[in-house]
């Protein structure tokens, strides 16, 4: 175990692929965007791409060279680097979880990625990008033997059989997601928005390529046949992207399962590309639930784990989805069986009739300049645009229904609304600071706007109520502040 | 019920310095702006528009909101907990238990040296708060009080 040992050869590959990803853009700008340029010779183009190419080659197969990893005296070593040497020392005890998982080309090798995470979020952990299973297994068997022996961070000992054995998996599973459940699920979520924006920004790069002039001059015809045509199909295209995305969501949570032990939490899904995330149980600093505009008048709720770690190398660990999708009616049991701290039943105090103006009000001063402009230089059309009125109030009259607050025991929630409804569930001894502000009209109506910050992922993440009654706000405050020193435990 | 401490007096003179220093970037670009309305024949409103930006500036920046800002400045430091009140239009009340500061920071910037001052920051695991311009030895004291109170076990984040 103690001797320098190499990754996979796989993870040249790995690295190549990891490079491309990184260089995409700049790739673009250099050589798609200029198109053809005058007076440089076309062999110029083909050889710089030809020489970038094998740069890439050459620094992912040094890199691989470079990076070895051993296991000595209760630390795990890292050493990398090409020019600069890297040494990376994490000591057992500072190991918080580890995570095993495949990604598709890990799978076609039958490898593993090994996620290493430590306490504390800023800086990167150490990931093993191509290893072999059993390898996988030993430094996870031995990494939680040894910290076992240390009583002060017990390990639960049937984290390594979690793992690649299905039965166990289902014994202990305590929440899955079926398919018909997931297809809903991507079926309402906003990622079709992102998938549109992303194949819009795609194809405007090629415009200069894609010679959609030369293409649309023999239909021109076609073209003639009117917009209602056009207009199906434009439909019929936005219909093709929806279902395509949502079956790449479908794809990425396939056989969600969530599995508990006494100290941590594993999350594990992914059809094509399997992720597994382990969650000390400790680390957890609130739950948020997400009711999206779909899915809140289906009675449907998406909740994320707030929590101490993740990097910032991996968007994916910063927010973790805790049920991807869940009848709001079953999250007081199902949460029960995971985090029994938190309670999702309590009252909630809603904010106070005289704000609902302030509400109206904010959303028209921002409408009416829009609507002023797209009146006078869209005539006649542009008076469309007063519908936007009564849709503003409503969105408005939806977002002071919306917000509210409640405080159970040890307990604060937090809800809000801008599109989706944001219902933050914080412990008082999670929270790292409260704040309240009011303006010079609030303070006139007595209101008030309170916020409260935990820690999420690598940054925070801030609950915020606005126009609460000020005297809730006192409250509030007065709920926060330690008694004594001790009741933070 | 505002927490008890004021910050430094002097604190009004480093703003105002600020402030002039941001308004000195306006004139200039003010008297470009003029410069270049005479050479390529523009319309004179671009330049009118930057004098009065030129005039409104100056009130806000030196004399108004340093004012405002450092009347509405107070902190105390108990035993249990931090509380800052800070704003201009719109008050700001925080609250930081002493459990949850994780280090304590004096720092000192070119002009804040000049006048013997120095900013307090309180970092959280998830927030930064900013205790602007209070006299060094104080700043001092303050760090050494908030160090020592806050107890932080690396667990409890």
């Amino acid at each position: 175990m103690s001797e320098p040992k190499r990754l996979h050869p796989v993870a040249v590959l790995l690295n190549i692929i990891k490079s491309v990803k990184e260089l995409v853009i700049p790739f673009l700008l250099v050589v798609v965007i200029p198109g053809k340029n005058e007076g440089i010779p076309g062999w110029v183009q083909p050889l710089v791409i030809a020489i970038i190419v094998l740069l890439l080659i050459i620094n992912a197969f040094l890199r691989w060279l470079r990076f070895t990893y051993s296991i000595q005296d209760g630390e795990f070593r890292i050493e990398s680097g090409v020019l600069i040497r890297k040494k990376r020392y994490i000591k057992f005890d500072r190991i918080h979880s580890i995570d095993i998982s495949e990604g598709i080309i890990q799978r076609i090798f039958r490898l593993v990625k090994l996620n290493i995470e430590t306490a504390g979020g800023a800086q990167a952990d150490a990931v093993l990008s191509a290893i072999r299973k059993s390898e996988a297994e030993r430094i996870n068997a031995f990494i939680s033997q040894e910290k076992s022996n240390n009583t002060n961070n017990p390990l639960d000992k049937d984290k390594d059989q979690v793992w690649g054995n299905e039965d166990a998996a289902k014994s202990s599973s305590v929440f899955n997601q079926t398919l018909p459940q997931l297809f809903v699920m991507a079926a309402t979520s906003g990622a079709v928005g992102v998938f549109i924006s992303g194949g819009i920004a795609f194809i405007s790069q090629f415009d200069e390529i894609i010679p959609f002039k030369r293409i649309f001059k023999g239909y021109e015809d076609f073209i003639g046949m009117g917009t209602i045509v056009l207009t199906v199909l434009a439909l019929v295209a936005l219909l093709v992207v929806y279902v395509l995305a949502t079956l790449s969501m479908v794809i990425k949570y396939a056989s969600f399962t969530v599995i508990k032990t006494d100290e941590e939490i594993v999350i594990s899904r992914g059809l094509l590309e399997k992720r597994q995330l382990t969650i000390p149980i400790h680390k957890v600093q609130g739950i948020r639930i997400m009711e999206n505009l779909i899915r809140k008048p289906l009675g449907l709720a998406t909740v994320y784990i707030e929590y101490a770690g993740g990097s910032m190398d991996d968007k994916e660990s910063l927010s973790i989805m805790l049920f991807p999708l869940i009848k709001k009616k079953h999250l007081h049991k199902k949460l029960l069986g995971i985090l029994p701290v938190y309670q999702t039943t309590m009252e909630m105090t809603s904010i106070p009739k005289r704000a609902l103006s302030r509400f109206v009000l904010r959303k028209v001063l921002y409408i009416i300049p829009i609507i002023g402009a797209l009146v006078w230089f869209g005539r006649p059309w542009g008076f469309l645009s007063l519908l936007l009125l009564p849709l503003a109030v409503f969105w408005a009259y939806m977002q002071y229904k919306d917000a509210g607050w409640g405080i159970e025991g040890n307990l604060l929630q937090l809800s809000s609304r801008f599109f989706s409804k944001q219902t933050l569930i914080m412990q008082r001894s999670r929270i790292q600071s409260i704040t309240y502000k009011k303006s010079w009209f609030q303070n006139r109506k007595e209101l008030a706007t309170i916020s409260a910050s935990i820690k999420s992922g690598v940054n925070s993440q801030v609950g915020m109520v606005v126009d609460v009654e000020e005297k809730d706000c006192r409250l509030i405050k007065s709920w926060y502040l330690p008694k004594k020193a001790v009741d933070s435990q | 019920m505002e927490p008890e401490n004021r910050i430094s007096n002097k604190a009004l003179t480093v703003w105002k310095i600020n402030g002039l220093i941001s308004c000195s970037i306006t004139w200039i670009i003010s008297i470009a702006v003029l410069v270049l309305t005479i050479v390529f024949n523009w319309t004179y409103w671009v330049f009118g528009a930057w004098i009065i930006i030129s005039i409104i500036q100056p009130y806000l920046t030196i004399f108004l909101i340093p004012s405002v800002k450092w009347k509405r400045w107070r902190y105390e430091v108990r035993d249990t907990e931090i509380d800052i009140q800070s704003g201009i239009f719109v008050i700001k009340r925080t609250l930081i238990p002493m459990i949850r500061v994780q280090h304590v920071e004096t720092k000192q910037g070119p002009l804040l040296r000049k006048y013997d001052l120095a900013s307090v920051e309180i970092s959280t695991a998830a927030t930064l708060h900013v205790i602007p311009a209070l006299d060094l030895a104080e700043a001092d004291e303050l760090r050494h009080y908030i160090s020592r109170m806050a107890s932080v076990e690396e667990e409890d984040v």
